[in-house]
C-alpha cells in the first residue's frame, strides 16, 4: 500500500567535524533550530504544485496541507492557495501546458 | 529512465549574491539549463562539501530557478554520464558556472535552501524517484536552475556535484 512517505527525499547536514551554523542563520532559511549543529538528518518532500523542496521539521506541530487531487503534501503557500481556490493544479500539468505551447 | 549525469564543481570560492543580480562568474557552483526549447531535466541530488580554511564560513546556498538564463561562452565544471555503458542523448544539457550573460537567481522561485559551514561541513539532499524538481526548456524561468550563495554568506571554498537526468 502506498503512503505519503513514499514521496519523501532525504537531507543530511553534517557538522560533526566543525562548529556548524548558528540558529539565527538556519531558521531564517526555513530549517529547524539546531539543524546547523552536529549531524542533522530529515526527510524532505517536493510540493507537487510548485516543485519547491520542503525540508520537514520533525518538531512541527501544525498540520501540513494534503491535496486529495494529486495525493501529495503541499508547501505552505500552495496549501493556502489550495484552501482558497479548491483547485489542484500540479506542476506536471503546468509543464504539459508549457510543452504543448512549444509544439512538443 | 533517461540518461543520468553528474555535474561536478571543484574548489569554488563562493560570493554572496542577492536575488535578481548577476551571478559572479566562477563564484557559484553552477547552473543547469535545458539543451533545447523542450528538453526536460530532473534534479536527482545536490551534494556540497566545505573546504574552507577559516573556522566560520557559513554558506547560505539556494537552488533556484533563474529569471535570467546564461547565454554565450558557457564554461566551468565537469559533466560525466553516470552509467559507464550508457549512451548520451543527441541533445545534452547546458551546464557551467561562467558565461558572458550571467544568470540571475529568481527572487521568488527558490526550490531548495541549504545552509552549512564550509569549514568541514557537508550537505547532501537526495530526491525520491519521481519527485524530482525539473528544468524544462532553455528560457526563463522554467529553463534554468542555479545553485549559488546568497546574502549573508561568508566566502568559503567548496566542492560537490549535482546529479540530474535528461528525461
Amino acid at each position: 500500500m502506498k503512503s505519503l512517505r513514499d514521496h519523501e527525499g532525504y537531507l543530511i547536514i553534517d557538522h560533526s567535524q566543525t562548529e556548524g551554523v548558528p540558529d539565527e542563520v538556519v531558521v531564517k532559511l526555513g530549517l529547524p533550530a539546531g539543524s546547523g549543529k552536529g549531524v542533522f538528518e530529515t526527510a524532505t518532500f517536493t510540493c507537487s504544485h510548485c516543485q519547491t523542496v520542503v525540508i520537514i521539521n520533525p518538531d512541527r506541530k501544525r498540520e501540513r496541507t494534503y491535496c486529495r487531487g494529486c495525493n501529495h503534501l503541499l508547501c505552505d503557500p500552495c496549501g493556502a492557495e489550495r484552501a482558497l481556490t479548491g483547485v489542484c493544479r500540479t506542476f506536471e500539468q503546468k509543464i504539459d501546458l508549457f510543452l504543448t505551447s512549444k509544439g512538443d | 529512465m533517461g540518461a543520468r549525469y553528474s555535474y561536478s564543481f571543484t574548489t569554488v570560492t563562493t560570493a554572496a549574491i542577492a536575488n535578481a543580480t548577476n551571478l559572479t562568474n566562477s563564484a557559484y557552483p553552477g547552473f543547469l539549463q535545458g539543451g533545447s526549447s523542450t528538453q526536460r531535466l530532473n534534479i536527482i541530488e545536490v551534494f556540497m562539501g566545505g573546504e574552507a580554511s577559516a573556522s566560520s564560513a557559513p554558506q547560505i546556498m539556494i537552488l533556484a530557478r533563474d529569471s535570467t538564463v546564461a547565454v554565450t561562452a558557457i564554461s566551468g565544471g565537469f559533466v560525466a554520464l553516470l552509467d559507464g555503458s550508457g549512451t548520451a542523448p543527441a541533445t545534452t544539457a547546458v551546464v557551467g558556472n561562467s558565461a558572458t550573460t550571467t544568470p540571475q537567481r529568481s527572487s521568488t522561485l527558490h526550490l531548495l535552501h541549504l545552509s552549512f559551514n564550509a569549514y568541514g561541513g557537508i550537505v547532501r539532499w537526495v530526491s525520491r524517484q519521481g519527485e524530482e524538481p525539473s528544468v524544462v526548456g532553455n528560457t526563463a524561468s522554467l529553463g534554468e536552475v542555479s545553485l549559488s550563495a546568497t546574502t549573508g554568506t561568508t566566502a568559503g571554498t567548496l566542492s560537490g556535484h549535482i546529479l540530474y537526468e535528461v528525461a
